[in-house]
C-alpha cells in the first residue's frame, strides 16, 4: 500500500513540475501579448489619477529588475526569470515545509 | 497589484507588517504537524506552481493585462495556514529578486495577497462548499482577490502619496479587481476541479462527499 502510493506521489510529483515547466515555457508568449495590448494594472490606474506616480522610488531594483535582464531581449529576461523564480521557490518552500514538517 | 516603494505613508507600512507577520507566525504554528517529509513537496510545487502561473499575463484588449495569483487556490489545495505561507514565499521572492513590489511595503503585500486574499478565499469557500464545490472555489478566487485589492486601495488611499484619495482608489482598484477577479475565479475553479479528480486525498479540507463528485 505504501509502495504504491509512494509511486503514486513521486508520478503527480512529475506530472506536476512537467506542467510549471510548459507554464514557464510559455511565459515569453504571454508577455509577448500583453505588450501588444499594453500593460496597464488598476493599481497604475489609481496611481496615475491621483498623481502619485511621482511618488514612486525604488530601493531594491532586484537581481533580475521587472522580470528582465538589462540590456537583453525582454522576452529572454522573462523566459530566464521565470525559470530562475520557479526554481528558487520551489527550492526555499520546500525548504520551509521541511522544516515545518520536523 | 504588488504596490511599489514610496506609495504607501510609513506608519501604514509599519501596522501592515505587523499584521502580516503576526498571522505568518500564528499561520506556521497553526501548520506545524500538518505537513510530514512525504508531503512537503506539494507545498513547494504549489507555490513554485504559482509563482509561474504569475508569470502569465493574459493580455485583455482594452489597454489592461491580469495574473492569476492564486491565494485562494492555495488556501483550498493547502489550508488558509500553509497557503498563507505560500503566497508569502511567492511575494518576497517576487519583491527581493525581481523588484516587483517595495522592500518597506513588503509586509504591505503580503498582508493583502498573502493573508487577506488567502484567508477571505478559503471562508468563502469553506461557506459555500456544500453548496457546490466548483462554484464555492470560483467565489473564493473572485472575491478573494477583488477583497486583496481593496485592502491595497483601503491603504493606498490613506497614504499621502494618493493625495488621501480614498474613493478614487477604492473604485479604480475594487471595480477592476472585481472584473479581472473573474479570471482568478475561473482559474481556480478549473484547476481546482482537475487537482480534486487527480489527487482527492489531497484535500483535507474538503468535504468527502463533495469530492467523489
Amino acid at each position: 500500500m505504501s509502495v504504491a502510493s509512494d509511486a503514486w506521489d513521486r508520478s503527480w510529483v512529475r506530472r506536476s513540475l512537467l506542467a510549471i515547466a510548459a507554464i514557464v515555457a510559455a511565459s515569453p508568449l504571454f508577455a509577448w501579448a500583453a505588450g501588444r495590448v499594453g500593460y496597464a494594472e488598476p493599481l497604475e490606474n489609481a496611481a496615475e489619477r491621483t498623481g502619485a506616480m511621482a511618488h514612486e522610488v525604488t530601493y531594491n531594483p532586484g537581481l533580475l529588475p521587472d522580470y528582465a535582464i538589462p540590456g537583453l531581449d525582454p522576452l529572454v529576461g522573462t523566459f530566464v526569470s521565470a525559470v530562475v523564480g520557479t526554481a528558487l521557490t520551489l527550492v526555499v518552500a520546500t525548504a520551509i515545509a521541511r522544516l515545518l514538517a520536523d | 497589484m504588488h504596490i511599489p516603494d514610496g506609495f504607501l505613508d510609513l506608519w501604514i507600512a509599519v501596522v501592515c507588517a505587523a499584521l502580516a507577520g503576526g498571522t505568518l507566525v500564528v499561520a506556521a504554528r497553526r501548520a506545524d504537524g500538518e505537513l510530514t517529509d512525504t508531503t512537503a513537496p506539494v507545498l513547494g510545487i504549489v507555490a513554485a506552481g504559482l509563482f509561474a502561473a504569475q508569470m502569465l499575463n493574459w493580455p485583455i484588449p482594452g489597454g489592461t493585462s491580469a495574473h492569476f495569483v492564486g491565494g485562494a487556490f492555495a488556501a483550498i489545495l493547502l489550508g488558509p495556514h500553509l497557503g498563507a505561507l505560500c503566497v508569502a514565499t511567492v511575494v518576497t521572492i517576487q519583491a527581493l529578486v525581481f523588484g516587483d513590489g517595495g522592500l518597506v511595503v513588503l509586509g504591505a503585500n503580503v498582508l493583502n495577497m498573502a493573508v487577506i486574499e488567502v484567508y477571505v478565499g478559503y471562508g468563502l469557500y469553506r461557506l459555500l462548499a456544500g453548496h457546490n464545490e466548483f462554484v464555492a472555489a470560483f467565489v473564493a478566487g473572485w472575491l478573494g482577490i477583488t477583497a486583496g485589492a481593496v485592502a491595497a486601495a483601503l491603504q493606498l488611499g490613506a497614504s499621502s502619496a494618493f493625495a488621501y484619495e480614498l474613493v478614487t482608489t477604492v473604485s479604480i482598484m475594487g471595480v477592476g479587481h472585481l472584473l479581472l477577479g473573474l479570471i482568478e475565479g475561473g482559474i481556480t475553479a478549473v484547476v481546482y476541479r482537475y487537482v480534486a479528480d487527480a489527487r482527492p486525498d489531497l484535500f483535507p479540507t474538503a468535504t468527502t462527499t463533495e469530492v467523489a463528485a
